[in-house]
C-alpha cells in the first residue's frame, strides 16, 4: 500500500533573502499530485512600496503542531516522517482555526469546498524519494532540499536553524530557516 | 485517546449504551418481538455505541471542540434562534443531506459520496430498527397474501405480497447495496489511479473502510441471491460471512475512518459560528489592514491556544496571532531581514 | 488595404487572447505519460532544461530536468506554465484568409499558399524584389534561422529581411565584433563560481532571467562582491553589495568614469593590455576628463559608490562582468557595450578561470538566431553579408552565382518606416509581433495598414497578424526538432514532442512549400531538421560561429556543445580567450574610445521625466504565448507606472490612481504604483501589452546609430494626473487590450 523511500538524510532549508519573488514555486506547487492545481506555498510582497523584499513560506511541519492542537476535528495528523498533512477530507469542518492559530501563516481555508489544505512537502515526490516541486524548481536556492552536508559545502556564511520565538512561544520545526553564523533561533517579536 | 480511562466519557458511554438496551427491551415489547437470530448483532451494535459515544464524549473535551461545541448551541438557542435554526436546517439539508461541499470538490465525487453515504444511512435505518425488534412483519391472520408491519407492536401498515411496495420494501436493502458498490467502486479507482491519493494513503484509514463496505454489500446482496436463485443451498456461508463483515464494521466504527459520520454535523455549528462572526466586528491584521475574520474568532483561538498551554504575547503586550496570515508571513520575513541586517551582510 | 478586418474586439473575442488554466485536478494523464521528452523551455536565452508530458500528442504537464547541467530543474514562472502554451484554445488550427468585415475565414493550404506567391509575384515585378520584406524571430531554432535566411535570400530574392533580434541583442554583437571580433559571451556561467566580484549592468536577472540567480549565488555564497547597475532596485539588486542606481542613458558615463578610477589607482594589467590588446590609450583619452564628481553630476550615482565599485573592481582577483538590454537599448548601445568591455580588458580579466565577460541574451535563441544569417547584414556563421569572400563561400555552399546573392537591406524598424513611405508594399512574417514589440508603434500600426499585402506565419493570431491578408498556421517550440544556442554559446537540442495539431503544419514544411512554390525547390530539398543542420554546419564551417564539428548526436552525448567546433572530434569551446588569439584586424582585443553624448531624447521642461521600459518575470516579450498562460497573467495582469514618492508628491498622484504619461508620440493611461524603489527622475512601465496598455506606442523610435537597436530605455515625458482611481485589473483585462 504505502511504499515509501522517504530520504530521511534529505532536509528542507529556506531562505527569504534569496528569494527573488519570481513565483516559479508556486505555480510548480500547483503542479504537485496531492493538492489538485492549488498552491500551498505562499509568495507575497513585505512592503513593496518600500522594497522588492517577499517572503516565502512553505510549511515548517512543526513537531508539535499549533495547527493540530488547535483542530477541533482532529483533522490534521503528523507522519512518521515528522510531515505535518493537509487535513483529512473526511474530518475537516473547516472552521479555519489552523488558519488564525499557525505562527507561520501556513494553512489556507477553502470555504466552497469546505477544506483546509496545507502544505505538505511534496508527499507525493518526497514519499518516492524525490526533491518537493517548489524547492527543485526554486532559481534562486530561496527554497533548498538536500542534506545537510551539502548545505553545509556550499553556504559556510550560514547556519540551519529550525527554533523560532513568536513573543514568549517556542516552536521547534522539521524545516529550516538558513541564518548568519552563529545564531540558534529566529526572533519574531 | 483510548490509551487512559477517561471516567467522564466511560458514563457518558455507559449511560447511553443502557439507554439502548432499554429502548430495545421497550421497543421490542420486552423482547417479544425480538429475532434471536439477530442477537449477534445486537451486540455489536451494543458495542459500537459505548465506543462512539466514549470516544465523542473525549472528543468534545479538546478545548477546541469543546468550544464550538458550547458556541454552538449558545448561539441556536440565542435570540436570534428563528434565523439559526433555519440556517441550520438549510445547511444541514445542503451540505450533511445533499454533501454539496462535495461535490464542489468534484461532481464524480460528490455524486459518489452521496450514493456511498447514503447506502449506508439507508442499510442502518433499516437494519437497525429490526435488529432492536421494533419492526416485525408478520403475515395477517388468515391470509395468505397480504403482510403486516408493525413498529414498536403497533401494526401500521397493511400490503400485499407480490406487490411493488412488497417488493421494494423486501429488497430495500439490496438497493443500498447497489447504491454503496457503485459509490465505492469510484472511490477505489480513485485510490488506484490519482497519483495525489496513492502517496498519502493508508490502509486502515482509506481502503479498509472502503473494503469492508464491499463486502457487506456483496455478501448481503448473496443472500438474497442465494434464496432466489440457489434454493438457500449458500444460506449458512452467506449469513455468516455477511454477519461477520457487519460486526466487524460495528465494532470498527468508533476507532476508523466513519467515526467522521458522527463529526460532521460539527460543521452546522461551525456554520453558526461564522455567520455570527460576520455580523459582529472583524479582526483587521495591523500588517495588511484588511480584516481576515471575525474578531470572536480571533479571540476564541487565543482563549483556546491559552488552553492547550500555548503562550504568543509579545514584548509589545500585543500577540502574534493578531496578524492575519500573510501579516504573520511578512513578520517572520521581517524577522530574517532584521537578523540578517544585524550580521552585517543581507546574503549569506 | 491591411487594416483590421473587423473591430479589434470582434477578433480579440474569435482568437484571443483567451487564458489558458490547467483543468482543477490537472490535465488527464499527466501521471502516466506517453512520453517524457526532455527538451528545452521555449522562453528566454538560459533555455532551461525541462521535460515535457505528453498523451495522446498533447502536452499535459512537466516535470524539472535535473539532470541538465546548466539549470539542473530549477526554473522560473514562464518554464513551469510554458506546457500551456500547447493545447491551447486560441491555437491557429487552419489557414485563415482575411474577410472584409467578418475577420477571418478558414482556407485550404492550396488556395492559401497560391494566393501568397500570387501576391509575391505581382508585387516583386510590379515594384522591385525587395518591395517585398521578410521579419523573422528569434524564438526560431538555428535551423529555422538558417532556412529564414536562405528563403528570403534564394526563394523570396529581398534584401529586406530583418529580425526581432534586432530589438534585442544588436548592440551586444556590434560591440563584442568591435571589441573581440567575434560575438558570444566569453564564458559560460560555471565561472561565475569563484569570480570574485560579479557586476551585472542594466540586466533585472531576477525577473528576466532568473534561472541565472543560481549561478550568481553561487559566486557570492564563495564570497563574491556584486555590483548591481540599474535605475531601479530590482530583486537581485536589493541585497546586492553595491547597488548603482544609474539615470538613464547615462550608462557609458559611469563605466568611463570607473576606467579612469582604475587608470588613476593603477589598477591595470599593463602586461595583458600591451601584449594582447591595442587602442587602449585612446580610450584612456576618452575618459580623462570623466572625474567622479562629474560622473556623480551626470549618471545621479554618488560618487562614493563609484569610486567604491572600481575599487572593488581593481582589486579583484578574478571577476565577471554580465550586460543586458538596459545598457543595450539605447543610441549608445554599442558605446556603453564597449565601454564595459573596456574594463574587463583593463584588468585583462577575460580568457582565464572564473574570469569572464558577457551579453545576457535575451531571447530563446537569441544567441543562435543572430549567427546563421536573418539578420539583413548577415549571411551563416556570423559572416558579413557585405564582405566578397563571405558572399563567395556562401553562395558556393548555396549552388547559386554569387551576384544573385542579395546584399545588406534594411533593419527591422527601418523596414516598417519604409512600409510606412510606401517603398516596401509586401510583408512576410515569422515569430514577430511588432505592433508591440517596436517602439512608436502608431507608425508601426500606420505601415501595416499600407502593406498591400501581408501574411503572416504564427502559431496564435498575435495584434500584427491580425493586419494580414494571410494567416499560416506555424508550430511551436515542441512541434519541431531542432538546436538552440542558448547565451552561453551552448548548442542544445529542442525535442518535437508532439505533432503540429489539425491543420497547423510546422514552420519548416511551410517555409520549404513556398520556396517549392516559387520555383526554388531544389535549393530546400531538406528531408528533417538534421538535414537543415547538416547544411548549416557546412555553411558556418570557417566564420566566427563556426558549428561544423557540431552534430545532433554530440549534442545529445555531451548535453550541449559549445561553438566554435571547427571539427568533428573537438569538444566545443566552453571559454574563450584562452589561446589569447582574437579574430580581429590585428589579432587583439580592441579597447574603444567613448566619449560621452547624449540620448535621442533628453528632458526639458515640456517633457522633463525619464520613461524607461523593461519587462516583468510573468511575462515573456510581446506576449504572444505569456499573455495567452491564465496563471502568468494574473500574476501581474496588466502594466503600472512604477513612480518614486517624492515625484508622486511633486504631480499629486496616489498609488493606484490613473495617470496619462505623454510622450512626443503620443498618451497612455497606467495605474500609478508608488515605490522608492526607483529613481526620483524616472518612471517604469513594462512593455508586454498590446493596445491601450502599450507602452510602446509612446517610447521612441530612436536608433543606435551602428547596431540600429531602437532607444526603448530612454524616452522623455509628462505626467499628468487624471483624478481617477484605476479600476481593477481583471476589469482592465489588460492583456487583450483592444
Amino acid at each position: 500500500m504505502q511504499t515509501t523511500t522517504f530520504k530521511t538524510d534529505e532536509e528542507f532549508f529556506v531562505d527569504p533573502q534569496r528569494c527573488i519573488g519570481c513565483h516559479a514555486c508556486e505555480m510548480a506547487c500547483a503542479e504537485c499530485e496531492t493538492n489538485g492545481q492549488l498552491p500551498m506555498i505562499s509568495v507575497d510582497y513585505v512592503s513593496r512600496a518600500d522594497s522588492p523584499q517577499t517572503s516565502v513560506q512553505v510549511c515548517m511541519h512543526c513537531e508539535d503542531p499549533v495547527c493540530a492542537r488547535v483542530c477541533p476535528a482532529d483533522a490534521i495528523q503528523k507522519d512518521e516522517f515528522g510531515i505535518v498533512h493537509s487535513a483529512t477530507t473526511a474530518r475537516c469542518i473547516a472552521c479555519a482555526n489552523c488558519v488564525i492559530a499557525c505562527p507561520f501563516g501556513v494553512p489556507k481555508k477553502f470555504e466552497p469546498t469546505k477544506l483546509m489544505m496545507k502544505c505538505n512537502m511534496c508527499y507525493d515526490r518526497t514519499s518516492a524519494g524525490r526533491k518537493p516541486m517548489c524547492a527543485t524548481v526554486c532559481p534562486s536556492g530561496a527554497l533548498f532540499y538536500g542534506t545537510r552536508a551539502q548545505l553545509a559545502a556550499q553556504r559556510p556564511a550560514s547556519v540551519a536553524v529550525n527554533v523560532f520565538r513568536f513573543g514568549r512561544e517556542t516552536v521547534r520545526t522539521k524545516v529550516n530557516v538558513m541564518m548568519p553564523a552563529g545564531a540558534t533561533e529566529l526572533i519574531v517579536d | 485517546m483510548f490509551t487512559t480511562l477517561n471516567w467522564r466519557a466511560l458514563r457518558w458511554a455507559t449511560c447511553w449504551t443502557m439507554l439502548l438496551l432499554l429502548a430495545v427491551v421497550v421497543g421490542s415489547r420486552s423482547l417479544q418481538n425480538f429475532d434471536g437470530a439477530l442477537v449477534a448483532y445486537l451486540f455489536g451494535t451494543l458495542f459500537a455505541t459505548f465506543g462512539i459515544v466514549y470516544r465523542y464524549a473525549v472528543w468534545l473535551q479538546r478545548p477546541a471542540t469543546q468550544l464550538y461545541w458550547r458556541r454552538g448551541w449558545q448561539l441556536l438557542f440565542s435570540r436570534r434562534f428563528a434565523r439559526y435554526a433555519r440556517a441550520v436546517a438549510t445547511r444541514a439539508a445542503v451540505d450533511v443531506g445533499g454533501q454539496a461541499f462535495i461535490f464542489r470538490r468534484s461532481r464524480a465525487r460528490g455524486i459518489a459520496h452521496v450514493l456511498l453515504a447514503w447506502g449506508c444511512l439507508s442499510a442502518f435505518a433499516i437494519t437497525l430498527p429490526l435488529t432492536f425488534g421494533w419492526i416485525h412483519f408478520t403475515l395477517q391472520a388468515g391470509s395468505t397474501t397480504l403482510y403486516e408491519a408493525h413498529v414498536f407492536g403497533f401494526r401500521v401498515l397493511t400490503f400485499p405480497h407480490g406487490g411493488l411496495l412488497a417488493f421494494n420494501l423486501f429488497h430495500a436493502l439490496n438497493w443500498s447495496s447497489l447504491m454503496v458498490i457503485a459509490g465505492a467502486a469510484y472511490f477505489i479507482r480513485r485510490r488506484v489511479t490519482d497519483a495525489g491519493q496513492i502517496a498519502t494513503q493508508a490502509f486502515e484509514m482509506d481502503w479498509l473502510p472502503l473494503v469492508l463496505l464491499v463486502l457487506i454489500s456483496v455478501t448481503g446482496l448473496g443472500l438474497t441471491w442465494d434464496y432466489e436463485f440457489m434454493q438457500g443451498r449458500a444460506h449458512a456461508f452467506m449469513g455468516i460471512t455477511h454477519a461477520i463483515t457487519v460486526i466487524l464494521l460495528l465494532v470498527w466504527l468508533p476507532f476508523g475512518k466513519f467515526f467522521h459520520v458522527f463529526q460532521r454535523p460539527a460543521q452546522l455549528g461551525v456554520a453558526l459560528y461564522q455567520l455570527e462572526g460576520a455580523a459582529g466586528p472583524q479582526a483587521v491584521c495591523p500588517h495588511t489592514g484588511e480584516p481576515f475574520t471575525s474578531a470572536m474568532h480571533v479571540a476564541d483561538v487565543k482563549q483556546v491556544a491559552t488552553e492547550i498551554g500555548l503562550d504568543f504575547t509579545l514584548a509589545s503586550g500585543g500577540s502574534h496571532l493578531d496578524l492575519s496570515p500573510q501579516g504573520k508571513r511578512a513578520a517572520l520575513a521581517r524577522a530574517h531581514l532584521a537578523a540578517r541586517t544585524r550580521s552585517g551582510r543581507l546574503f549569506g | 488595404m491591411s487594416r483590421l478586418p473587423v473591430a479589434a474586439e470582434q477578433l480579440i473575442a474569435e482568437f484571443g487572447p483567451h487564458l489558458n488554466y490547467p483543468p482543477r485536478e490537472g490535465f488527464p494523464g499527466r501521471d502516466q505519460p506517453d512520453a517524457v521528452v526532455p527538451t528545452h523551455c521555449c522562453f528566454c536565452g538560459m533555455q532551461c532544461g525541462i521535460k515535457l508530458l505528453v498523451k495522446d500528442n498533447r502536452v499535459v504537464g512537466f516535470d524539472p530536468w535535473e539532470e541538465f547541467p546548466f539549470n539542473e530543474g530549477r526554473l522560473c514562472p514562464k518554464g513551469v506554465q510554458r506546457y500551456l502554451q500547447n493545447n491551447h484554445p486560441d491555437r491557429l488550427l487552419h489557414p485563415l484568409a482575411r474577410v472584409e468585415g467578418r475577420g477571418f475565414a478558414p482556407a485550404s493550404w492550396d488556395d492559401a499558399l497560391d494566393r501568397v506567391v500570387g501576391e509575391i509575384r505581382r508585387i516583386q515585378s510590379a515594384h522591385g524584389r525587395d518591395a517585398f520584406a521578410m521579419l523573422s524571430g528569434v524564438s526560431l531554432t538555428n535551423e529555422k534561422s538558417y532556412l529564414v535566411g536562405k528563403f528570403a535570400r534564394l526563394a523570396l530574392k529581398t534584401r529586406n529581411l530583418d529580425y526581432n533580434g534586432r530589438l534585442c541583442m544588436v548592440s551586444a554583437g556590434a560591440g563584442n565584433k568591435k571589441a573581440f571580433g567575434l560575438d558570444r559571451a566569453s564564458n559560460t556561467y560555471a565561472d561565475l563560481e569563484r569570480a570574485d566580484v560579479v557586476m551585472i549592468c542594466g540586466t533585472n536577472v531576477s525577473e528576466t532571467f532568473p534561472t541565472l540567480t543560481h549561478w550568481i549565488w553561487r559566486a557570492r555564497d564563495a564570497g563574491a562582491k556584486l555590483i548591481v547597475v540599474d535605475p531601479r532596485m530590482t530583486p537581485i539588486a536589493r541585497t546586492a553589495d553595491l547597488h548603482l542606481p544609474v539615470r538613464p542613458g547615462r550608462d557609458s558615463a559611469l563605466y568611463g568614469a570607473i576606467l579612469r578610477e582604475l587608470i588613476v589607482h593603477d589598477w591595470l594589467d599593463h602586461d595583458f593590455i600591451a601584449h594582447h590588446t591595442s587602442g587602449f590609450d585612446a580610450a584612456a583619452a576618452a575618459v580623462e576628463s570623466f572625474s567622479l564628481p562629474w560622473a556623480e553630476e551626470v549618471t545621479g550615482v554618488p560618487a562614493a559608490q563609484i569610486a567604491q565599485a572600481a575599487e572593488w573592481w581593481g582589486r579583484a582577483a578574478t571577476s565577471f562582468l554580465l550586460h543586458a538590454r538596459g545598457i543595450e537599448h539605447h543610441t549608445k548601445g554599442v558605446d556603453n557595450v564597449v565601454s564595459c568591455i573596456n574594463l574587463v580588458l583593463a584588468t585583462g580579466r577575460i580568457g582565464k578561470p572564473y574570469c569572464g565577460y558577457g551579453t545576457i541574451t535575451g531571447q530563446g535563441n537569441g544567441q543562435g538566431g543572430r549567427e546563421h544569417g536573418h539578420k539583413c547584414d548577415q549571411l551563416p556563421g556570423n559572416r558579413d553579408i557585405e564582405n566578397p569572400q563571405h558572399r563567395a563561400y556562401i553562395a558556393g555552399v548555396w549552388g547559386i552565382p554569387e551576384p544573385e546573392l542579395p546584399g545588406k537591406g534594411l533593419t527591422a524598424y527601418e523596414i516598417l518606416e519604409a512600409i510606412h513611405r510606401g517603398e516596401i508594399r509586401g510583408l512576410v512574417s515569422i515569430c514577430f509581433n511588432p505592433l508591440v514589440s517596436l517602439p512608436n508603434s502608431e507608425m508601426v500600426r500606420e505601415a501595416l495598414e499600407k502593406l498591400e499585402f501581408y501574411v503572416a506565419i504564427d502559431f496564435f493570431l498575435n495584434e500584427t497578424a491580425r493586419h494580414a491578408d494571410i494567416v499560416l498556421p506555424g508550430s511551436l517550440h515542441e512541434e519541431e526538432e531542432g538546436t538552440v544556442t542558448t547565451a552561453e554559446g551552448r548548442v542544445t537540442r529542442v525535442r518535437a514532442a508532439v505533432t503540429p495539431p489539425g491543420e497547423a503544419r510546422t514552420d519548416t514544411a511551410i517555409l520549404l512549400d513556398l520556396a517549392r512554390r516559387l520555383g526554388a525547390g531544389d535549393k530546400f530539398a531538406f528531408a528533417t531538421s538534421e538535414d537543415i543542420f547538416n547544411e548549416l554546419r557546412v555553411a558556418s564551417r570557417g566564420g566566427t560561429a563556426d558549428y561544423y564539428g557540431i552534430t545532433y548526436e554530440k549534442i545529445e552525448r555531451q548535453m550541449g556543445v559549445f561553438w566554435p567546433c571547427p571539427d568533428l572530434d573537438h569538444p566545443g569551446t566552453p571559454r574563450l580567450w584562452e589561446d589569447r588569439k582574437w579574430p580581429t584586424n590585428d589579432g587583439k582585443a580592441h579597447f574603444n574610445a567613448v566619449p560621452f553624448r547624449g540620448s535621442g531624447e533628453v528632458p526639458d521642461p515640456e517633457f522633463p521625466i525619464i520613461l524607461t521600459t523593461g519587462r516583468v518575470v510573468s511575462q515573456y516579450l510581446s506576449g504572444t504565448q505569456t499573455r495567452r498562460i491564465g496563471k502568468l497573467v494574473d500574476q501581474y495582469p496588466e502594466p503600472l507606472l512604477e513612480i518614486h514618492p517624492v515625484l508622486a508628491a511633486r504631480l499629486g498622484i496616489r498609488d493606484r490612481e490613473l495617470v496619462r504619461v505623454v510622450t512626443r508620440r503620443g498618451s497612455a493611461e497606467f495605474p500609478a504604483q508608488v515605490v522608492t524603489t526607483i529613481r526620483e527622475d524616472t518612471v517604469f512601465v513594462p512593455y508586454h501589452w498590446p493596445g491601450r496598455k502599450s507602452i510602446n506606442r509612446l517610447t521612441s523610435g530612436h536608433l543606435d546609430p551602428v547596431s540600429k537597436i531602437p532607444e526603448f530605455k530612454v524616452s522623455t515625458c509628462r505626467l499628468e494626473p487624471t483624478g481617477r482611481t484605476a479600476p481593477s485589473a481583471r476589469e482592465t483585462a489588460a492583456h487583450a487590450s483592444a
